[in-house]
This record gives C-alpha cells, sequence and structure tokens, in this order.
C-alpha cells in the first residue's frame, strides 16, 4: 500500500513544536520512508510567535506539500485554530483536552473540528507533567500519541529522539517518559481516523545512502563534496544555515571559514580566493546580493571563478525575512552595471541543491566567472530524504591548469581562443604572472577601452557561457507529463516547481493533456530546449512567486511566446489547487466545466 | 458561519436521537438561530439501536453515521464532540465546559440520555467487565470476543437481550444472569417473568437466575490459555466467558445540571410542555421525568420513538409552540404467537 | 634640503640594473603625473621585494581604484586591481587561500579611509598577513583634485569649492587602535626610508600598516606640496619604544608634525594561524602547503 500522509503540528515557539517536527521526520526517514517537509517560523526569535512543522511522508519521494493535511497536531489552539480547515475530512486532530485558564467561547480546538474531522483530545499537558514532572515535553507526549495512534514503531522514534538530546542526558530521560506517556495514552484510545502508514519501500541502490536534509544542508553537502577551499559569509535569513554548518563542517577538512564585515567583504574576498586557485564561495538573501552587485561584475570581467548561494526572501529592502519568495531572479540574472552574464543556476528540490551545490564550483572553473546558485526560504527549509551517490558525482578540478599560453611570454591571461575560455594561472605559477583588473583590458589584462578590444572582450565573456548550456552530468532543464503536443505546458523554476509538477499530475489525473518544464539553467538560458518544449504547448502557464513574473519576462526575453502568468506573493508556497485552477481553466475546465461532465 | 444579527443562540446538550432531531426541528423552524450541539460522543450521531450489528462484523463507524458531515455543514448545525458539560448557570445562561470554556446560550434543551447503570455491589469489578452503550465500547468488546465466543451478561435490559438475540444469530454462546432488571424498562410482574424467561431460553440464551446461585461473589480476570473471564457465584459454582457485559438499564446523566436552578429528582424535571423549572431551559430524552397529569407523578418514557418525538416537541416549543407531550409508543412487552419475546423498542422503522 | 649631489642617470641605471631591482618592474610604464610621490613608492616596493628575495610568482599586489591603485601594473607580480575601496577583503580572500603568498596591498586615502575604510579594523584585528601601503596624498587624485577624508580643514577643490569643513581623520591613531600589529609611516620624498620602511612592514609576519605622505604635484598646489611636507615631517624621538602600543598613539596624536618611523610592532598569531587552530580544533588535517613557503621563510629571517 502506497503511503501518503502529511501531518502538521502546530504551536507557540516555546512549545518545542520545531523540536518535535524535526524529531518526527528524523524518525520516519530512519524508517525508510521518503519524506519533504517545510516548517513556518515566526518573526520573532523567542516569545509566542506562530510555529508550524509540517511534513508528508510517502513511499515515493513527493515534489511539494499537501494542501490539506491528514494529522493535526496542536500544542497551542490560538495558533492552530486558524488552520484547522488545513485538516481534510476523516484526518486526525489531536489537541490538548484541558485547559488551565478559563476560556472564551470559540477558544479551545474542540469548537473548530470540522464535523468530517476526526477529533482526538487528550490531556497533553498532565501526562507529560505526571511523566516528567514539568510541562516542556508536551511535545514528545504527541509523539508517543502519533506512535501509538497509527501504530508506528517506537523504536524509530526512540532513535530520533535520542539523536535529538544526545548531548543532554536530562533531557533525553524526560522524553523517553513522556514519549512512553503519550504512547500509553494512545494504546487506550479508540481510533477512527482513516490515517494508515503502509511498509516503506527502500530504494536504495549499493552504496548509495539516503538522508533527510534540508535545501541550506545540501548545498553544504554538495560544496563539500564539490571539495570547498574557502567560505566568507555574512549572516542573512534564510541563508545563515548554509554558512552555519559549513563552520562546523570545513575545519574538518581542513578548509576555512570567514565571517566577514558585510557582503562586500565577503564576495571580495571570494574573488580574491578564486584568484589564487581556490574553491571559494559565499552564500546570503537578497540584501546581501544587492551589495555584492559591484564586486560580482568585477568577478565578469576579471573572469575570476567565484560561488554565490542566494536564498531569496520576500522584498524589497529588508522585506520579508522569514518568507518566501522568488524576487531576487533578475538582480541574480541581471545585477550590476554594465554587460555582466553570469551562470544563474537554480535548483527545483533538495536533491538539486546537492547537485548545483558542487556543480557551481565545476562550472566556475571551467567558464572563469562567478556562478550564482539561487534559491529561496522555501527550498532553504525544506526537508526531503536525498539519495547520495557513493561517490560525489563533481569534478575536482576544471581547467585550473596554466594554459599552453604559458611558455610564451608575456603572459595572455584572456588569450582570445576559439571556445573562449583562457588559460589561467593562479598566484604561485612561474611563467603565468598577470593583473586582474576591473578595467576593460586587452589579452595581456593591460588596461585598454579601444572598441574593438571592448567589443572582442564583451563577446568572449558572453559566448564563453554557452558551454555552460552543455556543462557535463547536469540537468539544466526538464519536461515531465506528456509527451508531444499538450494542451498546457507549465514552465517553472526553482522551488515552485515541485507545486506545478504536482498541479500537473493531478491536471493528468483529470484527463487534461499536460506537460510540465522545470529550467535549472537561468543564465545563459536554454532557449532551444525550452522553445522546443512550448512548441508543443497550446498554453503556456508560468507560475512563481514574485509580483509581475520575472521568469515570465526572462522567459519571453528569450523566446517570443505569449505566457499566462501566475505571479503571487503569498510570502509561502503556491497551492497545487491554485495552479491546477488555472490548469483546468487554460484546458477549457473551468469549475463549471468540471461540475457538468 | 453567517449568523443573522439578534438570531438566538439555541444549545443541546447530547447528541443522541432526541437532542439530534431537535437540532434539526430547530434549524427547520428558525433559520437563522444559531444551533450548536454539545456532546461527549466523538462521533456524529448514529443510532445505538445499529450497534448490535458490530457483532456481524460492521465495524466501520462510518456506516453507522445517520447523517453524513455534509449534513451538518448544510444545515449550519456546529456539533462539538468530545466537549463535556461541567455546569450550567440557568440564570446566567451560560455553561461551562470540562476545558474551561463558556458558552452564552438564549434556550438550552438538555438531551443528555442516560448511562449505564451499575449495581453498587458491583461496581469493584467494573474494569473487568465491557459496557455497550456507545459505538466504541461496541467495537472494543465485539472484538474481544472470537468466533462462535461465550458473552457472559449480567442484568439483562431491553437493550442486552436486543444485543443477545443478534449474538445467538451469530452463533455465539450467552448465559445470562438474569435479576431485577432482566425486562428493563418494561414492567414485568412476577406472573409473567417465567414465560419471559423460558421464551428467552427457547431463543438459545441460557439463563441462570442470580439470586438461585446467591448472588455474584467476584469477577477475576481468567487464567492464562483459558477464557478471559471467571465469575464467581457465592454457591461456588463459576462460570467462564470471553467477555462479561453489564446491563442494568439506565440512569440519568444529570449531574452537571446540579446548581442550574432547575428541579431533579432523578432525572431532570419538567412539565408536559418539557420545560423544566428555569426560563429557558428544556429537556428531552432519557434524561428527563415528564409530569403526567393522568398519573400524577413525574415519569420517565423510554424507546427511541418517544425519544425522538420529545426532542421534535421540545424544539416546536422553544420556537414558539406549546404543545403537551403525547407518547409516541406503548410501552407492553409481550410473546408473540411464534412464541419469541416481541418489544414495541425492537421496531426500529 | 642640505647639499644636492648631482645624480647622472647613466649611473644610476646601471645601479638599478646591477640589484636586480628592475626585475620586480613590470614594461608598462607608470601613468601618473611628472613628480607624483608615488613613483618613489613603487621604486622602493620593487627594492624590498628583491630585497627580501621573494619569488615574483610568489607575490600578490592589490589594489582598489585610485591613481595609487594602477600600482600593480607597474610591478612584476601577480595583482589584483579591484574595485575602489575593496582591496583589503580581496587581499584577505587571496591570502585565506594560500597563505604562502606575500601580499601587498595599496591604495589611496580614499580608498582606504572614505569608501574602504569599513574594512581596514577587520583586517587589522585579525592580523592577516599582509601589508597595507596607504598613499595619501589628502587628495582624490583619479578623479581630478576632489576632498578627501584626510584633507585639511579649510582645504579648496571642486567639491568643497569654498572650503573644506570637516576634521580630517588620523589614519595611523585608527589602526593603532584597531589592533595592527606593525605601525608605520614614511615620505615619498625620502625614498631610503621608505625603501627601509617597506622592507620591515612586509618582513614583519602580520598585518602591517605603512602611511606614506605623498604629494600630489597636479592638483594640491597649497598644502601636502614637497616643500611644505619637508618642513613639517620629523624623525620619531629616537627613545620611542615601538611595543608601546600607548606611546605610539600618543605619537600618533601629533598629527601637526607627523613623525616617520616605526610606531608599533608585536608579534601575535595571523589569521592563518587562527584558522589552521580552528583545524587542529576540529580534529581535521591541514592542506599541504605550496612549495613556495620555505622560499618566504628564508628570505625573513
Ligand atoms: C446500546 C443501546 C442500544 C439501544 N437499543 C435500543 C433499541 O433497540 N430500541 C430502543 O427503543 N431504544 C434503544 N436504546 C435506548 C435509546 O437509544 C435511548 O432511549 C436513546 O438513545 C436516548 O436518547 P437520548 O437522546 O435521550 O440520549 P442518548 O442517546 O443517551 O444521548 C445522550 C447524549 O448526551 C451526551 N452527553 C451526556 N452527558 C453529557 C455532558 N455532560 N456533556 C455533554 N454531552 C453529554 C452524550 O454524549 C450523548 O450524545 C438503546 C440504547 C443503547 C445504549
Ligand atoms: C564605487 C565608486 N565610486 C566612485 C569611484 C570614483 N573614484 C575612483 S578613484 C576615486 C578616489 C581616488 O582617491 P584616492 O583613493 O585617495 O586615490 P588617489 O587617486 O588619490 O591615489 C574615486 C572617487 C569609483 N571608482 N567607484
Ligand atoms: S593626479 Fe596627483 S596623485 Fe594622481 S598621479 Fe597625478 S600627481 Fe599623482
Ligand atoms: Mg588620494
Amino acid at each position: 500500500m502506497a503511503t501518503d500522509i502529511q501531518i502538521s503540528i502546530i504551536g507557540s515557539a516555546g512549545d518545542g513544536t520545531i523540536a518535535a517536527g524535526d524529531i518526527l521526520r528524523n524518525a520516519f526517514a530512519g524508517m525508510g520512508y521518503k519524506v519533504i517537509s517545510f516548517d513556518v517560523y515566526p518573526p520573532e526569535i523567542r516569545g509566542f510567535g506562530k510555529c508550524i512543522a509540517r511534513m508528508r511522508i510517502t513511499t515515493e519521494q513527493a515534489y511539494s506539500l499537501k494542501h490539506k493535511s491528514d494529522v493535526m497536531v496542536s500544542l497551542d489552539d490560538s495558533h492552530a485554530i486558524p488552520h484547522a480547515g488545513e485538516l481534510r475530512d476523516c484526518g486526525a486532530m489531536i489537541y490538548e483536552q484541558g485547559s488551565i485558564v478559563r476560556l472564551p467561547e470559540g477558544g479551545h480546538m474542540s469548537a473548530h473540528v470540522g464535523p468530517g474531522q476526526l477529533p482526538y483530545p487528550l490531556p497533553i499537558r498532565e501526562l507529560s507533567e505526571k511523566s516528567t514532572g514539568a510541562n516542556r515535553s508536551r511535545n514528545i507526549v504527541v509523539l508517543g500519541f502519533i506512535a501509538g495512534l497509527f501504530n508506528l514503531p517506537a523504536e524509530g522514534f526512540r532513535k530520533a529522539i535520542g539523536k535529538k538530546f544526545r548531548s543532554k542526558a536530562a533531557a533525553a530521560e524526560a522524553s523517553e517518559a513522556a514519549f512512553k506517556a503519550g504512547l500509553d495514552y494512545a494504546a487506550k484510545t479508540f481510533k477512527l481516523d482513516d490515517v494508515v502508514f503502509g511498509p516503506p519501500v527502500s530504494s536504495v541502490v549499493a552504496g548509495s545512502t539516503v538522508e533527510m536534509i534540508n535545501g541550506n544542508a545540501a548545498i553544504v553537502r554538495g560544496a563539500l563534496d564539490a571539495g570547498i577551499d574557502t567560505f566568507f559569509g555574512y549572516p542573512i535569513t534564510p541563508a545563515t544555515s548554509i554558512m552555519e554548518r559549513l563552520a562546523s563542517e570545513m575545519p574538518k577538512r581542513g578548509g576555512r571559514l570567514l565571517q566577514t564585515e558585510d557582503e562586500i567583504s565577503a564576495i571580495s574576498a571570494v574573488v580574491g580566493a578564486g584568484f589564487t586557485g581556490a574553491r571559494a564561495a559565499t552564500s546570503t538573501s537578497g540584501p546581501g546580493l544587492s551589495l555584492m552587485a559591484e564586486m560580482l561584475g568585477m568577478g565578469v570581467i576579471g573572469e575570476v571563478p567565484s560561488v554565490v548561494f542566494v536564498s531569496q526572501r520576500g522584498g524589497p529592502s529588508t522585506g520579508m525575512p522569514t518568507k518566501t519568495e522568488q524576487s531576487d531572479l533578475h538582480m541574480a540574472v541581471y545585477g550590476g552595471h554594465g554587460d555582466a552574464p553570469r551562470i544563474v543556476i537554480a535548483p527545483t528540490n533538495v536533491d538539486g541543491c546537492y547537485r548545483c551545490g558542487g556543480k557551481a564550483f565545476e562550472m566556475a572553473e571551467a567558464y572563469q566567472t562567478p556562478v550564482i546558485v539561487l534559491i529561496d526560504l522555501y527550498l532553504s527549509n525544506r526537508y526531503e530524504t536525498v539519495v547520495f551517490p557513493a561517490r560525489p558525482p563533481f569534478e575536482a578540478d576544471m581547467n585550473r591548469k596554466p594554459g599552453k599560453q604559458a611558455a610564451a611570454a608575456p603572459y595572455k591571461r584572456y588569450a582570445l581562443t576559439a571556445d573562449h575560455v583562457s588559460p589561467r594561472s593562479v598566484p604561485g605559477e612561474k611563467g603565468g604572472m598577470h593583473v586582474v583588473t576591473g578595467l576593460e583590458h586587452n589579452e595581456l589584462g593591460r588596461p585598454n577601452d579601444s572598441a574593438e578590444l571592448h567589443t572582442a572582450m564583451s563577446r568572449k565573456r558572453h559566448e564563453k557561457l554557452k558551454a555552460a548550456l552543455r556543462h557535463p552530468d547536469f540537468t539544466h532543464f526538464k519536461r515531465f507529463g506528456d509527451e508531444g503536443p499538450v494542451d498546457v505546458g507549465l514552465v517553472a523554476w526553482g522551488s515552485t516547481f515541485g507545486e506545478c509538477l504536482e498541479a500537473m499530475l493531478k491536471a493528468r489525473g483529470e484527463g487534461i493533456r499536460c506537460a510540465a518544464m522545470k529550467v535549472v539553467m537561468l543564465s545563459p538560458f536554454p532557449t532551444h530546449g525550452v522553445s522546443a518544449f512550448l512548441a508543443d504547448c497550446k498554453e503556456v502557464l508560468v507560475p512563481e512567486l514574485n509580483y509581475e513574473g520575472q521568469f515570465a519576462n526572462l522567459l519571453q526575453a528569450n523566446v517570443a511566446r505569449q505566457v499566462t502568468r501566475l505571479a503571487r506573493v503569498p510570502g509561502e508556497p503556491m497551492k497545487v489547487e491554485e495552479i491546477l485552477e488555472e490548469i483546468r481553466r487554460l484546458a477549457g475546465r473551468g469549475k463549471s466545466a468540471q461540475k457538468a461532465a | 458561519m453567517a449568523t443573522a444579527k439578534n438570531a438566538r443562540h439555541h444549545v443541546v446538550i447530547g447528541s443522541g436521537v432526541s437532542g439530534s432531531q431537535a437540532a434539526d426541528t430547530l434549524r427547520e423552524r428558525e433559520p437563522d438561530a444559531r444551533v450548536t450541539i454539545l456532546t461527549l460522543s466523538s462521533l456524529l450521531f448514529y443510532n445505538r439501536y445499529d450497534l448490535p450489528k458490530v457483532f456481524r462484523g460492521h465495524r466501520d463507524w462510518r456506516e453507522f453515521l445517520a447523517y453524513p458531515a455534509e449534513y451538518y455543514k448544510d444545515h449550519r448545525i456546529e456539533v462539538r464532540r468530545c466537549s463535556r458539560v461541567a455546569g450550567v448557570d440557568g440564570p446566567r445562561r451560560t455553561i461551562t465546559l470540562e476545558h474551561k470554556e463558556e458558552i452564552r446560550f438564549d434556550t438550552l434543551l438538555v438531551a443528555s440520555g442516560g448511562r449505564g447503570y451499575l449495581p453498587e455491589e458491583l461496581a469493584e469489578f467494573r474494569p473487568l467487565m465491557h459496557p455497550f452503550a456507545s459505538y466504541t465500547e461496541a467495537v472494543t468488546a465485539a472484538s474481544l470476543v472470537p468466533d462462535r465466543g461465550h458473552v457472559i451478561m449480567l442484568g439483562g435490559d431491553m437493550i442486552g437481550l436486543d444485543l443477545a438475540r443478534t449474538l445467538i444469530d451469530t452463533r455465539h454462546r450467552v448465559t445470562l444472569v438474569a435479576g431485577a432488571q432482566t425486562f428493563w424498562p418494561h414492567e414485568v410482574s412476577d406472573e409473567e417473568r417465567p414465560g419471559l424467561i423460558a421464551a428467552l431460553e427457547k431463543m438459545g440464551v441460557e439463563v441462570i437466575e442470580s439470586h438461585d446461585a446467591g448472588g455474584i461473589a467476584t469477577i477475576e480476570q481468567g487464567a492464562k490459555g483459558l477464557s478471559a473471564r471467571r465469575v464467581l457465584f457465592k454457591d461456588g459454582t463459576e462460570l467462564h466467558g470471553d467477555v462479561v457485559m453489564p446491563f442494568f438499564g439506565l440512569s440519568p446523566s444529570v449531574e452537571f445540571m446540579l446548581g442550574s436552578g432547575t428541579d431533579i429528582e432523578r432525572g431532570l424535571l419538567v412539565n408536559p410542555a418539557l420545560r423544566t423549572t428555569c426560563e429557558g431551559i428544556y429537556a428531552a430524552g432519557d434524561v428527563c421525568q415528564i409530569w403526567s397529569d393522568a398519573e400524577k407523578r413525574y415519569r420517565f418514557f423510554y424507546g427511541w420513538k418517544n425519544v425522538r418525538a420529545m426532542g421534535d416537541l421540545a424544539a416546536r416549543n422553544i420556537t414558539g409552540g406549546d404543545e403537551p407531550w403525547v407518547p409516541a409508543q406503548d410501552e407492553k412487552l409481550h410473546i408473540g404467537s411464534d412464541g419469541k419475546i416481541q418489544s414495541p423498542f425492537w421496531e426500529y422503522h | 634640503m642640505g647639499d644636492i649631489k648631482p645624480v647622472y642617470l647613466e649611473e644610476k641605471l646601471k645601479e638599478i640594473e646591477e640589484s636586480g631591482r628592475l626585475d620586480y618592474r613590470s614594461k608598462t610604464l607608470p601613468t601618473w603625473c611628472p613628480g607624483c610621490g608615488y613613483f618613489s613608492i613603487v621604486e622602493a616596493v620593487a627594492a624590498s621585494l628583491c630585497e627580501l628575495n621573494v619569488p615574483n610568482e610568489n607575490a600578490v599586489v592589490v589594489s582598489g581604484i585610485g591613481c595609487s591603485s594602477r600600482f600593480p601594473f607597474f610591478v612584476n607580480t601577480y595583482g589584483m586591481h579591484t574595485l575602489h575601496g575593496r582591496a583589503l577583503p580581496v587581499a584577505t580572500g587571496v591570502k585565506t587561500a594560500n597563505d604562502a603568498l606575500t601580499v601587498v596591498v595599496v591604495g589611496g586615502d580614499g580608498d582606504g579611509f572614505a569608501i574602504g575604510g569599513g574594512h581596514v579594523p577587520h583586517a587589522a584585528r585579525r592580523n592577516v598577513d599582509i601589508t597595507y601601503l596607504l598613499f595619501d596624498n589628502g587628495i582624490y587624485g583619479l578623479t581630478k583634485g576632489q576632498t578627501s577624508p584626510t584633507s585639511a580643514i579649510g582645504f579648496r577643490t571642486p567639491t568643497s569649492p569654498y572650503e573644506n569643513p570637516d576634521r580630517p581623520l588620523n589614519p595611523l591613531l585608527m589602526v593603532l587602535s584597531y589592533g595592527a600589529s606593525w605601525v608605520g609611516q614614511a615620505y615619498a620624498g625620502r625614498p631610503d626610508h621608505l625603501h627601509k620602511m617597506i622592507t620591515q612592514a612586509m618582513a614583519h609576519r602580520g598585518f602591517s600598516y605603512l602611511h606614506i605622505l605623498s604629494p600630489c604635484v597636479t592638483f594640491d598646489k597649497t598644502h601636502r606640496t614637497y616643500s611644505n611636507l619637508g618642513m613639517q615631517v620629523r624623525d620619531l624621538p629616537a627613545d620611542h619604544e615601538p611595543t608601546d602600543r600607548a606611546a605610539a598613539m600618543r605619537e600618533a596624536m601629533d598629527d601637526a608634525l607627523p613623525a616617520l618611523g616605526l610606531y608599533f610592532r608585536e608579534e601575535r598569531p595571523t589569521l592563518g594561524d587562527a584558522l589552521d587552530g580552528l583545524v587542529e580544533k576540529a580534529g581535521g588535517e591541514l592542506p599541504g602547503k605550496p612549495a613556495a613557503k620555505p622560499a618566504r621563510k628564508a628570505a625573513r629571517r
């Protein structure tokens, strides 16, 4: 039996909501299920802001979260009540049965469990206090209850709990007691819901490993597997955890990481290290990318390999730091002054974060240019189970050796070559001395602003990137769904593609001829592949999380084609239903048509 | 939920047959009003007389629901399940739920029914027995009885006897430890009783008159590898079975109404229009004792047809009517020409 | 000015050629105005690299934007001519990527203390093992003579046509307080002293800051001219103790009469040492250092 169950835990920041979610998804991943998970955090650091831990547990890896959950847990009714409608019919609503304070009418979850949903009140607080002497373990009581109610192996939970509290013996002990209290309570609870976990299916190839990690962690792993040498960064949500994780991992491998005084310094140091031959990277979000614009241009004209991981949040300015958005696409692709072509790749899932996280270094070296890996808060914080190959799929050294030019003096660092990529030497190498400059220059790297040279060098900087469109072992774009002509074709990028894929599959289930293409390489734009797909589509739908449709703009700048934009800025992932509704409309199957059919 | 301004809030305690019927009538007669049902149950309304079906293999609660979830949405009836009323303040027109939530009402219908009565001397054995008053209890009990298993019934009211009919029909073994409540709520004379017992035995029920055995001494967990339960009688005899189920009639659920300002005897006392002694509060169903002008006393009326009619009447009187209660079914128990026991309570449709 | 000795060009060229310094000069001729103080700095740097025996390919000269920042094109080493104000962080990246390199940062007063001022404290406190040569002409030379953060009050420029109302910064004092581990001052008009100071600065292990007073002969005819500076500069008192940061700061505060010489020097772990320490703490293995390191160590003694 295929499993497809979504669990939401809703509470306030102090309830241990996210911790419970973390344990839960680790437990499921450990049992062999596929997990996709995305939590919602409050903008406040501490206090009583709303937290939601959400995860979808499946037999085959899912592409997005579902609109409705099968199980909902309230650790704080005031936060959970507005979300009660997001539990499906016959789903389980788990909540605190009592209250220590008087409540106004409607102040308790029992007032909001819909007639189709199934109530599971339990004395969470009391169980926690009785088992541990404190109410802090309410979240763990709930985990025990979930394990018992859904007949899940308690061992898997205990392992995940043990991992969480590895270094805190007292907390581990309390958690064990609280877990058992919840488990025992579940044994006495009559099960009414139809939430059933089928056996997990393991699809692991020998040698590879499965891990449940989020986008930021996957980027880190990609960077480490690609042999990152140096990292320079400045903290900013939602990219911070990339830097934090690298800070603990890189020294273990002899790598060096520095927290700089600002993002300008970070990208400057990356360019300096890149020039010196290191695999160097930084990570940031929109505000930091704005500050980096000038130095990125320097990287372009100086042809210095450098990697920038950008996780977008709501903008402009400080915007919505804890909300997701895809509104930095224009800046990533076009940002900065002058003709400054660069490589921009945008993974669409956590596995892609790993691949792009590593491939970025290959590309930066192969094409001697800055590479931006563009994700967003949703992907940064989204957990998925990822299968890691036994051997990292990344080349250790791409074109770092001095070319044949090395023998000839003076060294032509910017030699105009057939493939537009010049030989490159790094400090310490004899005979390769040159000056990298932000000024327009000749083949030697000496300042020169003649019309001919500026034209030739501009052409070189643009043309050399074309080869990136054929970069080996990399998915630049990919089509899913129906082959051949379709009524509706979706084109999407980044985190939103998961929802698009899900919507497309549902639409096909409704008999609509439909396909979806993900575009991972945004710059240079894979015009050929995309236009071939568009030629197959009667209607084209472009869903994305920004106001105007920045990707649609990019698409239309490259392919002359009418498209329907579905651009939204809710600060959270797009709803599959909303995309599906648009597909139906474009396929001539509006709601009314649907009912009549 | 769009509710007109100044619309009244009608609250019903209980989602049994009387409460559910009342909510339906209230909605129909006062389309603007807000109607809320408070109930202990975790399920929407189902007919309790269907419960013996669990022994025929029907275990999915969806099959038991009287109305689908959409009915409540369409009729704008809020049902608050797993919500225990802890107290009612009549003059202030507020209900306090056990979780300390307060609910204001304009009118209140108490339809909280009754719960299984258990004689005091058996109270200590409660954990070893399996009641049969709700869907969850019924499924729990049924899951413990194997194919052709043995059910020991203590007391044996008309609810129990109805279950016994199903059990015999499904080839289970039933032993009835009969007593004063065996034909509850029917009042059975000493003359009628032997004939009725004989009819039960003819039906296939093994009957032990508990007073013959000197009454029950203990109920114990059966030894390993043996039956799950042992019932010991004072005369030294023993009875082994898979479950022990008590059936001693129902006693009205009124504890939360103490201090509400309404008069209570065993049930809530109501006049023939089903109004309690407190303004705006009505009662219907198994919980209430209705004044009978003919008998000059407050009395209970049982049976699902009666109870449903009570819910309907109370709702009509809440919404402007003023009709007196007229029983909807007679309460005579007799043996039919086929030699089988016949009760009006066993006629479902 | 003392007695003037005649200098014969031919002799001078021969002497220079034999010294090997020319190997450190590129074929590109400086684009500076004749008489600009920067000429003597490039001479001195070449001489110091030569003296310290740094293999050309192991030296990286990093600059920002300005007249001064054109510098990397005029030396025969690896070089980066970066953005206005960003030389220090770029150099930090170079040094972090390869500890074995000799990294010299050059730039103007505007580059270092206006647009790039935010980077100086951090390079200093981290003790990045680089040498920062700040060419202070009290003016924006490249953009043709505007006011800089070290311009004197009352200075008139195209952007302060009536007068400059702002107090100048005291970079020496700032850098001392930022925790630089080597701080000195020199004057372009005293090439021999300048050369000595640059050699010391480059030999120092850690962040060395050399403030070089240099006239912009084209755009400043009134303030920081050779004749004015020649009158003003003095030597640090003979008894100045360069391990005493407070004494160094007292000297730096007397900016009416700038004192030349070594203000402060201390030995402490560099950024590279600290990062190696982290690797050790994390249980990691230090990557093999490129072969260049021993040559440089030998040069240092
Ligand atoms: C197993 C069984 C089988 C039966 N079979 C038959 C039969 O075959 N024929 C027949 O005629 N009769 C039968 N009856 C009896 C008949 O069903 C009852 O007369 C009828 O159920 C009474 O309905 P009611 O609405 O008054 O109360 P109930 O159906 O008992 O409902 C009471 C409601 O009140 C709620 N409640 C109680 N206390 C509180 C509180 N404090 N707070 C909130 N809610 C509360 C309960 O949750 C419940 O929803 C049977 C009863 C049972 C239990
Ligand atoms: C971001 C930016 N702003 C402005 C400039 C223009 N600019 C170039 S050099 C310079 C000032 C140079 O002064 P200084 O750093 O003192 O160097 P000097 O030319 O005096 O040696 C300015 C303002 C620039 N290149 N980049
Ligand atoms: S403008 Fe001034 S600083 Fe620039 S080169 Fe000329 S003299 Fe030197
Ligand atoms: Mg200057």
